[in-house]
């Protein structure tokens, strides 16, 4: 782990829902190049979490400072700050509308004002190495839930982000599909990247995870390396979580 | 996958054709057939008063397609900003625009049409055919409001967010994303207050315009063929709309493609 100040800090954040209480008073610190990986029960607010990162959910007390800007700040350009930050979604989300290219090539092409050309020859270097290039002329709609999966993460690349954000990138799929999309997850870790993972996967956590949290009910539970993490849990809940799983 | 079809139905215009009606003995065509069977019979065996009839209308129906694609075009944009507004986060901007869709259904089109002309009237002079088309924007780009209202909020949440993710902002989202999808789901009901609005224009004729009705009317006054008149009218008026209604569904139909079902 680095020794230089966490690219992402999250301080005492809570968050409501109505009376709900999605967080509860959680502070975490990420490092660059860290993988972690989040795991719970559903409806434990670890989704919630993922996505106060990149201000899909803004938050109602605390604070969040990515790569040293304070999203809480009413000042701080949030979009700038998503740029940084690419995410994956549960359900894909890749626009309709769009072939799988442009799909790639919308927001480099919009927002960083990078010529049609080099955009589309970035696009295709990163869907080769999703292995799914040959099918850069079709819509999503075309596509297997797995190829989606694997076409929304090479765009969330394409915006050459410091950070990946996975909300649960493979609750969506069918079972011979997983396997293909945590692939790619897999050699994206082994590049450096920064990761931030909501999973179900827990053979991906033990492979890939410096550091993996559980949460429950709004709560860190518990936080440790994937090695003591499932072999000697100490907290009786994740343990029983981990029973009910396992 | 979480994307699902949805459509807007705002029944109101003529029935589009569907597949389903690709049948030899189909609704539409039976409707269109019968018309143009109808205009036949009436020009070859009754050319005496249904040929001078085909010959008197023609400027008429140019004046009822120049007010029709006007007012559309109007209707568009006004239906535009009206529904971007009703979805606005800004209260103030929601409650104008909610406030005008609600002014606009409450009152007849033909009230509507007369109040304008004629509150147009005192402050400038317009010439009739503007205050026409003014009028019917005014009316149909509330309806049309609605209908890009419901359009775009019937876009999957995850479209939104993951343009968010990318960095885009709201209005970046709006036009690159969501607005790009919602006009097909809103083509059908766009197409329908189309059709809709063709036949509305026929409410101009009270308004010294002389479309197609009106043009009517001038023959029938002369003449005293009330009857052979008004025949002719209808006939006219149901091909013209049953074509639009084909063209749309042809639309429709090329535009649903990409695979997307």
């Amino acid at each position: 782990m680095a020794d230089t100040d966490p690219i992402i800090r999250i301080r005492n954040i809570s968050k409501f829902f109505g009376q709900l209480r999605a967080l509860d008073n959680v502070s975490l610190d990420i490092f660059s190049g860290e993988k972690v990986v989040i795991i719970g029960p559903s409806g434990s607010g670890k989704s919630t979490l993922l996505r106060t990162i990149n201000q899909l959910e803004t938050v109602d007390a605390g604070s969040i400072v990515v790569d040293g800007q304070d999203l809480t700040d009413k000042t701080a350009n949030i979009n700038k700050i998503r740029m940084e930050l690419g995410m994956v979604f549960q359900s894909f989300n890749l626009f309709h509308h769009k072939t799988v290219l442009h799909n790639l090539t919308l927001a480099p092409i919009k927002l960083k004002n990078i010529p049609r050309e080099e955009a589309e020859k970035n696009a295709i270097r990163l869907l080769e190495k999703v292995g799914i290039a040959e099918k850069r002329n079709c819509y999503p709609a075309q596509l297997s839930g797995g190829q989606q999966q694997r076409v929304a993460i090479a765009r969330a690349l394409a915006m050459n982000p410091k950070i990946m954000l996975f909300d649960e990138p493979t609750s969506a799929l069918d079972p011979e599909m997983i396997g293909e999309v945590l692939d790619v997850m897999v050699n994206l870790a082994k590049e450096g990247m920064t990761m931030v993972v909501v999973t179900h996967e827990m053979g991906f956590a033990r492979e890939v995870g410096d550091r993996v949290v559980f949460m429950d009910e709004g709560k860190i539970i518990e936080t440790g390396p994937p090695e003591h993490f499932f072999q000697s849990p100490e907290h009786p809940r994740l343990r029983k979580f981990l029973d009910q799983i396992l | 996958m979480p994307e699902k079809k949805v459509t807007i139905d705002i029944g109101d215009g003529a029935a589009i054709p569907t597949k389903k009606d690709r049948g030899l003995l189909s609704a539409w065509r039976l409707a269109f057939f019968g018309a143009v069977g109808a205009l036949l019979y009436l020009i070859l065996f009754h050319p005496d008063p249904y040929l001078r009839l085909l010959k008197f209308l023609p400027d008429g129906i140019l004046i009822t397609f120049q007010v029709t694609f006007s007012s559309i075009a109007l209707a568009l944009v006004v239906g535009l900003i009206t529904g971007l507004g009703r979805i606005s986060r800004n209260a103030t901007i929601n409650l104008i625009a909610s406030t005008y869709v609600e002014v606009v259904r409450g009152i007849p089109l033909l009230v509507q049409l007369f109040y304008i002309y004629y509150a147009l009237g005192q402050f400038v002079r317009v010439p009739d055919m503007l205050a026409a088309i003014l009028a019917m924007s005014f009316c149909y780009g509330a309806y049309m409001g609605e209908v890009f209202r419901a359009g775009i909020e019937s876009i999957d949440r995850g479209q939104r967010e993951a343009s968010f993710s990318l960095g885009f902002n709201r209005t970046q989202t709006m036009f690159y994303v969501i607005l790009p999808q919602a006009l097909r789901t809103i083509l059908p009901p766009v197409g329908n207050e189309f059709i809709a609005l063709l036949k509305d224009t026929s409410l101009v004729s009270i308004l010294a315009v002389s479309d197609l009705l009106r043009r009517g009317r001038e023959f029938a006054s002369e003449s005293f063929l009330y009857f052979e008149t008004y025949t002719m009218v209808a006939i006219i008026y149901l091909i013209i709309t049953l074509i639009l209604s084909k063209i749309v569904g042809i639309m429709e139909e090329r535009m649903g493609g990409h695979g997307r079902h």
